[in-house]
């Protein structure tokens, strides 16, 4: 899939999600480079502990490699149901949901097999 | 060296996927005597093999079951060799390919739908796991290569070299139709791939049906239940209901249960979204529910309907449970009885056993809509196989793919209509 179009879908896919609790705002921010990007997206609705662990777990799943390169062709397309990050969640490096001011951050890392993450600020987990 | 890489759920899995490919083969052995077996195993290669052609009919129980046991292995081969975690999707592939061994495929004609689809990942650069769930349920079009080599009336060498073509032909376009099939439905439809092939199929039967040749029906169908057929899925499933709580214990029961309150719209591996051990008691209970259905309506336990419970056993590991599959059901045996039909014939037995596609349906929209998504499968089930030669083995897939694209469609236009006014 072209990166152009990889993009839009995973753009699509998480502000489904966000936007499925119609928060009053919602920024998305990206940082591309050659082989890989760094996409933020926050919004201002209250989350729980669960939900922000779900959805951790979700976009942090193992790596499916039959399941998204198949499976995952329906990311940010599948609009008629429940949002589903896990979708992303095989086929993304590294994310991280963290509460900021009124609501929560997802960061997302996707790269390539040269995806260089000391490019990108993937929090280091000691 | 991948048994070493595997963690202990994995470990498990492929022990007892092993075990029941080896109690096929010496089940098969015992019924009928290795010669037997052997030769029978051989003939089924040459014959052929699109719906509805029951291997147990054919040439006996023990060269049906060695067959379907040997498409097992050959999945269960490539999931390993390739690196792929054994999980809900796999297990899903591997009983799927046990299944339609006894009425579709031989390893001759899968080898080059495996092969094309290979090749097609190498042209887009993809590795082979990462289409491999796509290169297991294409085998469905088995039968196309079979067709070919066997059905056509062409001398044998030119025969064969066709048959591989269309073999490698379906294969190499199967990735990019599987994923424009997910599309209509969005995952609706457990059984993509039967959409899929059917649609290539549509296009298959045609170029063929051009070219002169005549599809006759066929329908070899075992009847009589000696008790080792009608046993074989209860014992499995008793078997996998045992397995799960010996891997998990009180936690499987409760993980169980949970699973009946997801969806199972696709994909839903049941095994990392709850545990491996509750997966195995829904395999299990789903296995000796259909059991019991299916004698309940005094249907034979053919090579067909004993292909169709370990069909839905693998996918009860991927979509299929109790809460999201009794509406369909439900729905599949009044449209029976509302068109005349009797329960316990080919066409509707397998429907209601196939008919749990739509269980995501159901699961996402209630028990209403399963309803009548079963209700409609039957009707359409009972007219697509000749659209595709019948050599599509997953022609309910192809039917509830179509169903479901239909309900989809209609739920979706309702949603976005609403919320605009």
């Amino acid at each position: 899939m072209r990166r152009r179009e990889y993009l839009v879908h995973l753009i699509s896919a998480l502000s489904d999600y966000i936007l499925s609790d119609n928060p009053t705002r919602m920024v998305i921010s990206l940082h591309q480079e050659e082989d890989g990007l760094h996409l933020s997206i926050m919004d201002d609705n209250e989350h729980s502990d669960e939900e922000i662990e779900k959805i951790e777990k979700d976009l942090n799943s193992d790596k499916r490699p039959e399941l998204a390169g198949y499976y995952g062709a329906m990311t940010g397309q599948d609009l008629l149901g429940n949002s589903r990050l896990d979708l992303l969640g095989w086929q993304v490096k590294h994310s991280d949901v963290s509460r900021i001011d009124k609501g929560i951050k997802i960061d997302l890392w996707v790269g390539g097999e040269r995806f260089q993450s000391s490019r990108f600020n993937i929090p280091d987990k000691k | 060296m991948v048994l070493f890489r595997m963690d202990r759920q994995h470990r498990i899995l492929l022990v007892l996927i092993l075990l029941i490919i080896v109690l096929l083969i010496l089940t098969g052995m015992w019924i009928d005597g290795p010669r037997k077996v052997l030769t029978g195993f051989l003939d089924l290669q040459l014959h052929p093999a699109r719906l509805i052609n029951d291997f147990i009919e054919i040439r006996g129980t023990g060269a049906a079951l060695l067959n379907g046991a040997i498409v097992g292995l050959i999945g269960l081969i490539l999931v390993l060799i390739n690196g792929v975690s054994l999980s809900g999707p796999t297990y899903a592939a591997i009983f799927t390919m046990i299944g339609f061994g006894l009425f579709g495929k031989t390893p001759l004609n899968i080898a080059p739908i495996l092969f094309g689809v290979f090749l097609a990942g190498r042209y887009v650069r993809k590795k082979f796991s990462q289409y491999i769930l796509i290169a297991l349920y294409g085998t469905a079009l088995g039968p196309l290569v079979s067709t070919l080599a066997f059905e056509i009336g062409l001398p044998y060498p030119a025969a064969l070299m066709l048959a591989a073509a269309g073999g490698l032909a379906v294969g190499f376009l199967l990735p990019s139709i599987a994923v424009a099939m997910l599309h209509m439905h969005q995952g609706y439809n457990l059984y993509n791939i039967g959409l899929s092939c059917g649609f290539l199929g549509l296009f298959a039967a045609s170029v063929i049906r051009a070219g002169g040749h005549t599809y006759s029906a066929a329908l070899q169908w075992h009847s009589g239940n000696p008790l080792y057929l009608v046993l074989l899925v209860p014992v499995l499933s008793l078997l996998l209901i045992a397995a799960g709580f010996l891997e998990e214990k009180g936690k499987a029961l409760r993980d169980f249960v949970s699973i009946q309150k997801l969806p199972g719209r696709l994909p839903s591996d049941f095994m990392e979204m709850q545990s491996v051990g509750g997966a195995l008691i829904n395999s299990g209970v789903i296995g000796l529910l259909g059991s019991v259905y299916i004698f309940m309506i005094g249907a034979d336990f053919s090579g067909p309907i004993i292909g169709g419970l370990f069909t839905i056993i693998g996918f009860a590991a991927f979509g299929t449970h109790l809460r999201n599959s009794w509406s369909v059901l439900l729905g599949v045996f009044s449209s029976t009885l509302l068109f005349g039909m009797s329960p316990s014939s080919p066409g509707p037995a397998l429907a209601a056993i196939f008919g749990t596609t739509l269980s995501p349906l159901a699961g996402q929209f209630g028990p209403v809509i399963g309803f009548i998504a079963g209700f409609i499968h039957l009707i359409m089930v009972s007219f697509t196989g000749p659209w595709h030669g019948a050599m599509n083995l997953y022609n309910n897939g192809f039917a509830g793919g179509l169903t479901a694209t239909l309900i989809v469609a209609v739920i979706q236009w309702y949603n976005s209509t609403k919320a605009e006014l």
